[in-house]
């Protein structure tokens, strides 16, 4: 079986085929790089994304030598994610589905990265830590459902990472987050920043305060550097999701670790999570930028995921929605009795 | 509601069945502000007619301009991926 799949959630829109064994044929895509000290709207973001979803549907039909009459069905994210942006991807899924007569299955962009996360690392049912620049979430499945553990209560990490460079006027090429990374690795001075753990949850935006506050003022008179600061905010931030995720591990007995999203493709919060973990006896599964960053690939294993277990969305039902819970999906193809996952050649007897 | 300000798009379309291949692709999504503006679309033969009402000049505007951005992308599709055909405003 083929999908075809389209993600525009946020500030890269990509086209994926994917087989349901997980095999990628072709994944292109295109990010929306704004000038230093500035964000993406959601306006001009839906305009890119209009501009250039077609040669990259185009593109990934070409790559993966493919005909639409071999593609099964048609993936699309739902949600959550900005609405003018998202709507780019769902209105040419509703096109192609009228002109090639296929169904289409709506996709939830957080279960899109814990199932891409899974299938390229082979974890089989790990805590997932969701980061990225509008998702923090520590989840773990449970009866039928992605289950939140904890959470940010109020802006994403990468949000944090990415407001942060602003405050700087760091290069958003090729990611804001990436370029924080690298200039942190020239920091050994660690600054005092606040910590916000709650329970479960975490809290980012009074860091960032804090930041543009005291700071940049400090940075001026010298006290520190840029990179000290870089290296400082991932020391702080990334600790904290370390400590809700193994708080989370400890809760619902489970060893293993996997990060998605784009934040976890940074190599400093995988060496922490990993020290983490084999203290606690696990592994820690990660993915590099190819998947961990938003993609059409894994809207299209995740739909096709679904597809497989008889889920399709009528045309009247195939809509975009801003705000779109994790635990909102019944994720079907994880209750299959008759599919055994395995790990390490033996047939996983947990819960799944 | 008794609107007072309305604009009535028709967009020509090679066939029927590609103008509504467009209505029923952008008839899914609903108007943003439903109490402030109302959108209608219907097929007339080979022509897609869109009517927007509604009570404040700006609301139309914003609601029209939203929309032109998704018809265009809309129609693009349909070159790109459905049977060839040329788009004329009438």
């Amino acid at each position: 079986m083929l999908a075809l799949g389209i993600e525009g959630s946020a500030n890269k829109i990509g086209v994926g085929i994917v087989r349901l064994d997980g095999s990628i044929l072709a994944n292109p895509r295109h990010t929306y790089i704004t000038p230093p000290g500035q964000g993406f709207l959601p306006r001009e973001t839906a305009i890119h994304h209009q501009q250039h979803i077609l040669p990259i549907v185009q593109a990934a039909l070409k790559e993966a030598g493919v005909t639409p009459d071999q593609i099964d069905c048609l993936c699309y994210t739902r949600g959550p994610g900005m609405g003018a942006p998202l709507q780019a991807g769902a209105v040419v899924v509703r096109i192609l589905s009228l002109l090639w007569k296929k169904p289409i299955v709506a996709v939830n962009h957080c279960v899109a990265h814990i199932e891409m996360g899974r299938v390229v690392t082979g974890a089989v049912d790990p805590v997932v830590l969701y980061v990225s620049g509008g998702n923090t979430q520590v989840i773990a499945y449970s009866e039928g459902k992605y289950r939140i553990f904890g959470e940010t209560i109020d802006i994403a990490v990468g949000n944090c990472l990415d407001r942060f460079a602003r405050v700087l006027k760091i290069s958003n090429d090729p990611s804001p987050g990436y370029n924080i990374e690298q200039i942190a690795k020239k920091g050994n001075k660690f600054i005092e920043l606040p910590y916000v753990v709650k329970g479960m949850d975490v809290s980012f935006s009074g860091i960032l305060s804090f930041i543009e506050a005291v700071a940049v003022q400090q940075l001026e008179t010298n006290e520190f550097t840029d990179a000290d600061l870089c290296f400082s905010l991932q020391e702080t931030v990334f600790a904290m999701l370390v400590e809700i995720t193994e708080r989370a591990m400890a809760h619902c007995d489970k060893k293993d670790v996997l990060v998605v999203g784009g934040v976890g493709c940074n190599i400093r919060l995988q060496d922490m999570m990993r020290i983490m973990c084999s203290e606690r006896g696990g592994n820690l599964y990660a993915t590099d930028d190819r998947y961990c960053v938003d993609n059409g690939a894994m809207i299209a294993y995740t739909g096709l995921l679904a597809f497989a277990n008889g889920v399709t969305t009528p045309l009247e039902e195939a809509t975009f929605t801003q705000r779109f819970r994790t635990d909102d999906v019944h994720a079907v193809w994880r209750e299959k009795k008759s599919l055994p996952l395995k790990e390490n050649g033996v047939v996983n007897p947990g819960i799944n | 509601m008794s609107p007072s300000h309305s604009l009535e798009l028709k967009v020509e379309y090679p066939s029927e069945a590609m103008a509504e291949v467009v209505r029923a692709a952008l008839a899914v999504d609903d108007e943003l502000q439903p109490d402030k503006v109302k959108r209608d679309m219907y097929v007339e033969g080979n022509i897609l007619s869109i009517n927007f009402k509604a009570n404040e000049a700006r609301y139309l505007r914003a609601s029209f301009s939203a929309f032109m951005d998704v018809l265009v992308l809309a129609t693009r599709t349909i070159e790109e991926f459905g049977p060839a055909y040329k788009l004329a405003a009438v």
